[in-house]
């Protein structure tokens, strides 16, 4: 078993390892899942090291290539009448991706430290969502990707339903449907790929190496794209998006906000816009002004809240929609700003789902009238909110500006197949949503922290416990790293990239195979 | 001689139930299951070990074929299954008893009997085998349904159950009749080399009344009508073997209709087909979604997984039939381990209501796990073998260029799921009643619910599985082609 698969493997033998501790130990389960977990971060760390050396050379060689080239690729026939295979490997853009969701699981097993009640289920359902999703970010095989992809949507029914707050039942019902119907248009794409290449195969790169009819590519284009729209909180498909995030348990909300939304962003750029570039330069212009949409609703959305976790769900909103708007955008900037932001967006409201939780632990409330001055009495979380809102308004220095910048600039540039006059109209009204959102985080924490303590009960509360400063630490620390040092994430994505564009101006020819 | 052993097996098993039913004591009648449970097995082993895999009998009217032998399997695993199931109700073993669930020795020799006619089924090659055949197959499916003779819904079960299945036989044999006129033969391969041409009035008429008959056995909408009220009223472990036995038993017949007697008609059909699998599985879903009554919602349930069997049919037999027989034996496993789970509870409690199953995952988190599975497994949830099956059936739709028939399943997947999840909301979400007990499992129940799970998740998995059927459909092609 190689290295990617482990990778897979990990959180799942994690979950193996806590379905089989029996029930009254469920102290124990908590340390299983952090040093799973933890293992799987220090993995991570080796694997994106290990990308790193062996793609170093290939950065000339990627310039004109047209199918983008895997690392650490593993190959095995599966179910062979059909072609199907377990196909796993890394390219820079799963590879931040896998980054990203080491990080988050590791904070959200910290974050649920507090889980009392039915402690192994959450735990083992929380491992196998993961699993899920270290498996779609790392599968080439459209087969095996759908597979995965369903496998982390589904136990957030039940991490929902069970330990969620609120309208819980009605939360988890309408997210997993909506998901699932989201899922359903993008299995007909898949299939019908499938059958319109002629190739007897679901291996991601051979799909793309066809140049399919442009009818074709005009009719599954928006098909697949709106059906990983829906998980990446697309307009007007984004409303279950407020509703789960709300009734989410801390840990759960972080990742499906941290990670799960980003599933709908990669799966677009992966899949839609790899392997159909003619329907991507045809459907630009009107997913460009869908996901305007996105952006200012989400942003006036958010003002209009007064519970914590719909101001940083409807947030969201408008943050995954600079994904998409950047995927949209069909030039470098803008796919380097998507997944940058994907990276960015998904460790800031992992902070901030983190934070809500913390808070609300200790005040229990999320109303923001009622509370007021918690910076006194905890200054730790107070900090680390802050710099997540921050970078949330896009303050230089933060991740958030590095990829807000690369959107708005690739929004800017425009492409060859849409309007120019209308990709720089709309991208100077998505701009405003940066006024927005500066008024509603700043106003929004000057409320909760700022000025008199409300409730003579605040006084008490106590400030991070060291688990929770471990979590809220590591993710700002990257926050920070990110924003500073752009370049190397940059760097880790952008060779990935080339092709995309190549294939975007060229006409698909035969280029790089997948293990070149 | 040797390819009919599977048939002699348990039908030489349900003569042996018979009499020494009558020679038995009371006491001694515990004996019966497992002596008919050993039969099936004993079958299911001669089957695979010692039967060849083509061969034919009686100058050609009865054959065998590596198609055939995995419906065989697939039988008799569901009444293997089935068997064990009823165990614990027949021999009074059930906290809350069922009144009037006797007669041990005729329960099992009737259910024994409807086996046998569904292997001879799908081994018949003439008009007349497969006729009788039908009918040896669904006659004891009426007696059971109506097994509880002092339950009036037992016995409206029975009778609607005998009415309309008498109707779609009698649409079944007046269609045969014409085709017997137009062809001059009852030899299946004959008929269909010899109509196919251009279509008569006559031609039609027995298609259309073939076609209706067929719809009625694999409840197909419209012809399901008798589903809920049959599943609900019959006993809770008929119920469990008519979910599955008369389904197999439909889509076997299907097989041997569509594909044997029309084959080369159906390329021509596949818009209609279409048609009647959307309807099937949409209907089915959204009625099931208001469904209480846990037996009437899985009846619902294998409609619309109806509706999903018919996409085999959309594409040609080498990729269709692999992808149905796999489905089937997927939809087999995944509803017993379903009804393994209600009949316990039907015994333990008495009660047949979604509600009732409230907590189950805290008094009984084993028994409740294994029903969820069961249920994603139905409602195509990765990495279940429910998913890689239905995933096999949507490729065929999209192979044949019905995107929008693919799009509708996918969509009415979803739908399942969400009255599947209205269950699982029940048993793992919904608050418990104080005083819930927790009732303990059977070694029976236990043992079959675990081999039943393993068997969802394994062959979701194993690709192996998949690939022996596969290269079994090939064979048959080829010796097809041959012959």
């Amino acid at each position: 078993m190689g290295l990617v698969s482990w990778l897979i493997a990990l959180p799942f033998l994690t979950m193996v390892a806590v379905v089989l501790v029996p029930e009254r130990h469920w102290r124990s389960i908590r340390w299983i899942s952090a040093a799973g977990t933890g293992a799987g971060l220090a993995l991570t760390a080796y694997v994106v090291y290990r990308y790193w050396v062996e793609a170093a050379g290939d950065v000339e060689l990627l310039r004109g290539a047209t199918l983008t080239k895997l690392y650490l690729v593993e190959r095995v026939a599966w179910f062979e009448p059909l072609g199907i295979q377990y196909f796993v490997g890394i390219d820079g853009i799963s590879a931040s991706m896998v980054v990203l969701t080491s990080i988050i699981i590791f904070c959200g097993v910290l974050a649920s430290w507090n889980v009392e009640t039915r402690t192994k289920e959450f735990f083992a359902l929380l491992l196998l969502l993961v699993t899920g999703v270290f498996g779609v970010f790392l599968s080439y095989d459209l087969f095996l990707f759908f597979m995965f992809y369903e496998l982390a949507v589904l136990p957030m029914y039940l991490l929902i339903g069970i330990w969620g707050t609120g309208p819980k039942e009605y939360a988890a019902m309408k997210l997993t449907l909506m998901l699932l119907v989201g899922s359903a248009f993008v299995l007909v794409g898949f299939l019908a790929l499938y059958h319109e290449s002629g190739l007897h195969t679901f291996d991601l790169q051979q799909l793309a190496s066809v140049s399919y009819s442009g009818r074709f590519q005009w009719w599954f284009f928006p098909m697949i794209f709106v059906g990983f729209g829906v998980i990446g909180a697309l307009f007007p498909f984004h409303t279950w998006s407020p509703d789960g995030h709300s009734s989410a348990p801390t840990a759960v909300s972080m990742l499906h906000a941290g990670v799960l939304m980003k599933l709908g962003g990669y799966g677009a750029l992966r899949i839609a816009v790899y392997v159909l570039p003619e329907g991507a330069k045809a459907w630009a212009l009107f997913f460009m002004g869908l996901t305007t949409i996105n952006i200012l609703y989400g942003s006036f959305g958010a003002i209009m809240q007064r519970d914590l976790k719909y101001f940083t769900a409807y947030s969201s909103v408008s943050h995954c929609g600079f994904v998409l708007f950047g995927v949209a955008a069909l030039n470098l900037m803008g796919f380097k700003g998507a997944v940058l932001q994907m990276f960015s967006h998904g460790i800031m409201t992992g902070l901030f789902f983190g934070l809500i939780g913390i808070v609300y632990g200790r005040t229990h409330t999320r109303v923001i009238p009622e509370m007021g001055g918690l910076a006194k009495v905890m200054p730790w979380l107070a900090t680390s909110f802050y710099i997540a809102g921050l970078a949330s308004l896009g303050l230089p220095g933060l991740s958030g500006f590095v990829a807000e910048t690369h959107v708005f600039l690739g929004g800017f540039f425009g492409n060859p197949w849409s309007n120019t006059i209308a990709t720089r109209t709309l991208t100077i009204i998505a701009t405003l949503s940066i006024v927005v959102t500066a008024v509603y985080v700043l106003r929004g924490l000057a409320m909760v922290f700022q000025g008199p303590i409300r409730d003579p009960h605040f006084e008490e509360l106590r400030d991070a416990t060291l688990t929770e400063k471990l979590s809220t630490g590591l993710l700002v620390a990257t926050l920070l790293f990110v924003g500073m040092a752009p370049w190397l994430m940059i760097d880790l994505i952008e060779p990935s990239l080339y092709p995309f564009i190549n294939r975007l101006q060229g006409t698909v020819t035969a280029g790089l195979t997948g293990e070149m | 001689m040797n390819i009919a052993y599977p048939e002699i097996v348990v039908a030489a098993t349900a003569f042996v139930v018979l009499v020494g039913d009558m020679f038995m004591t009371e006491r001694a009648r515990v004996a019966l299951a497992p002596l008919s449970a050993l039969g099936l097995a004993l079958g299911i082993a001669v089957t695979a070990l010692f039967t060849p895999a083509s061969g034919e009998l009686l100058g050609g009217r009865f054959a065998m074929d590596p198609v055939a032998w995995w419906f065989k399997i697939a039988f008799m695993v569901a009444a293997l299954v089935s068997v064990v199931l009823s165990m614990d109700t027949l021999d009074g073993r059930a906290r809350v008893r069922a009144r009037g669930m006797g007669f041990r020795g005729e329960y099992y020799m009737v259910l024994l009997s409807s086996v046998v006619g569904m292997m001879l089924l799908v081994s018949a090659r003439d008009l007349a085998t497969l006729f009788v055949s039908l009918e040896v197959a669904t006659l004891p499916l009426f007696v059971l349904a109506a097994w509880r003779r002092d339950d009036p819904k037992s016995g409206e079960a029975g009778l609607k159950y005998v009415i309309l299945g008498a109707l779609a036989s009698a649409f079944i044999g007046y269609g045969f009749s014409i085709l017997y006129g137009l062809a001059r033969s009852t030899d299946l391969d004959i008929i269909a080399h010899s109509v196919s041409g251009e279509y008569t009035p006559a031609f039609l008429l027995a298609v259309a009344l073939v076609l209706a008959g067929t719809g009625f056995k694999l409840t197909v909408v419209p012809f399901h009508m008798w589903a809920a009220d049959v599943y609900q009223g019959a006993p809770t472990p008929v119920t469990a073997y008519l979910s599955v036995a008369s389904k197999a038993a439909g889509l076997a017949f299907a097989f041997q209709v569509l594909f044997r007697l029309f084959g080369n008609w159906l390329p021509q059909w596949g818009m209609l087909i279409a048609v009647f699998a959307a309807l099937t599985m949409t209907l089915g879903n959204v009625v099931a979604i208001v469904q209480h009554n846990v037996k009437r919602f899985m009846a619902y349930s294998a409609i619309s997984q109806a509706g999903y069997f018919l996409l085999g049919f959309l594409g040609s037999a080498n990729e269709g039939v692999p992808a149905m027989l796999f489905y089937l034996v997927v939809y087999v496993v995944s509803n017993l381990a379903a009804f393994a789970c209600i009949v316990w509870f039907a015994n333990e409690t008495g009660k047949e209501q979604i509600e009732d199953y409230r907590g189950l995952s805290l008094t009984n988190p084993l028994v409740a796990l294994a029903m969820m599975v069961a249920l994603f497994s139905l409602a195509g949830i990765p990495p279940l073998s429910g998913f890689v099956g239905k995933f096999f059936l949507f490729n065929i739709a999209s192979k044949a260029g019905y995107h929008w028939l693919v799009a509708l399943a996918a969509v009415n997947s979803t739908i399942s799921l969400y009255y599947y999840l209205r269950v699982v909301r029940q048993m793992y979400i919904e608050p418990v009643d104080a005083e819930a007990s927790t009732p303990g499992v059977s070694r029976n129940v236990g043992v079959t619910l675990a081999l039943l799970s393993l068997a969802i998740v394994v062959l979701g998995i194993v690709p192996t599985f998949y690939e022996r059927i596969h290269a079994s459909t090939v064979a048959w092609l080829l010796s097809l082609s041959a012959g």
